[in-house]
This record gives C-alpha cells, structure tokens and sequence, in this order.
C-alpha cells in the first residue's frame, strides 16, 4: 500500500516537473499525461489495497474513470492545438 | 503527522508547477494541461481524504469533481479550436 502510494506520489511529481521544463506544448502534453494518468492509477490502487470495505466499488469506479477520461482530455486538447495550426517548436517558456 | 497527511501534502505540492504552467503559459494549450493535472490532484486529495481520513462522502464528491472537470477541459479545448478567443 504504501509502496503503491509512493510510486504515484513519484509519478505525479514527474509529470508536474515535465508541464514546466519541456519545450512546447505538444510535449508538456505528452508529460503530464503520462504522469497524471500513471500517478492518477498507482494512487488509487495504493488506497483500493488498504483493504475492501462498502466504499471500494466507488474507488473502482473514480480509478477507471480516471484512467478513461485523462486520456481522452489530452487528446481534445492537442487535436485543438493542431488544428488551430501551431506547430511544434512555437510558444517555449 | 500520519500517512493521509503526508500523502495530501505531497500531492498538493505537485500540483504547485501546474499551477505555475496555467499562470503563465503562453498559449491556451498550456494553461488547459495546467488545469487539468491540477484537476487530477485535487480529485486524489479528495480520494485521500475519503479513503485515509474517515470520510466517506468525499468519494462521491470526487467522482462528481473529476466528471465536471473532464467536461470543463474537453468544452474549453473544443472551444479554442473554432478560433473564438
């Protein structure tokens, strides 16, 4: 449990770190997705293994609507950046 | 301090670069990302407090939180991208 909590609380840190250093926007994207969908699912398996009681279905739940929807919302977002033409390269810092 | 405390004070110290991203990105698209991953930990912090801390109810209000959120990015994304700033 606590392992799967530390493992997430990394993965977050990561793609937080990854929204500030990288270069345009087309990579923080790819970051931060990656840390928050990763960290998003370590964090709720890390709270599922501390034991199935009346609540867990909803964690089950919010775990695979997590893991759904983060996806899907980085998706929206860089398919609008391309097609509002803004090349990779553009707006750094 | 116990582990709910230190796992919530951990996880909202990573979403302090994100809110520094949605501060000043320079273009819409960073300052969506920003808000999403800070989305993403305020929805665990609830999850957190609900699970470690006793409060069973705040689940609930984080299933709800994370559904609202995800509708608010994908709307503003679909917005930009008609060109309406």
């Amino acid at each position: 449990m606590t392992g799967l909590l530390a493992g997430g609380l990394l993965l977050l840190l990561i793609g937080s770190l990854a929204l500030v250093r990288f270069r345009d926007p087309y990579e923080r994207l790819q970051g931060a997705g990656v840390g928050d969908v990763g960290g998003a699912a370590l964090v709720m398996l890390g709270l599922l293994a501390g034991g199935w009681d009346a609540s867990g279905g909803v964690k089950l739940l919010l775990l695979f609507f997590l893991l759904f929807t983060g996806p899907i919302a980085t998706h929206a977002i860089a398919k609008a950046a391309f097609v509002r033409r803004h090349r990779p390269g553009e707006g750094g810092r | 301090m116990g582990l709910r405390d230190w796992l919530a004070a951990g996880i909202l110290v990573t979403s302090l670069p994100p809110l520094w991203r949605l501060w000043r990105g320079p273009t819409l698209w960073d300052r969506l990302a920003g808000a999403g991953a800070i989305n993403v930990r305020i929805a665990l912090v609830l999850a957190c407090q609900a699970s470690l801390g006793g409060q069973g109810a705040l689940l609930d209000v984080a299933l709800a939180y994370t559904a609202l959120s995800f509708l608010g990015t994908v709307l503003v994304a679909r917005f930009g991208e008609r060109g309406e700033r």
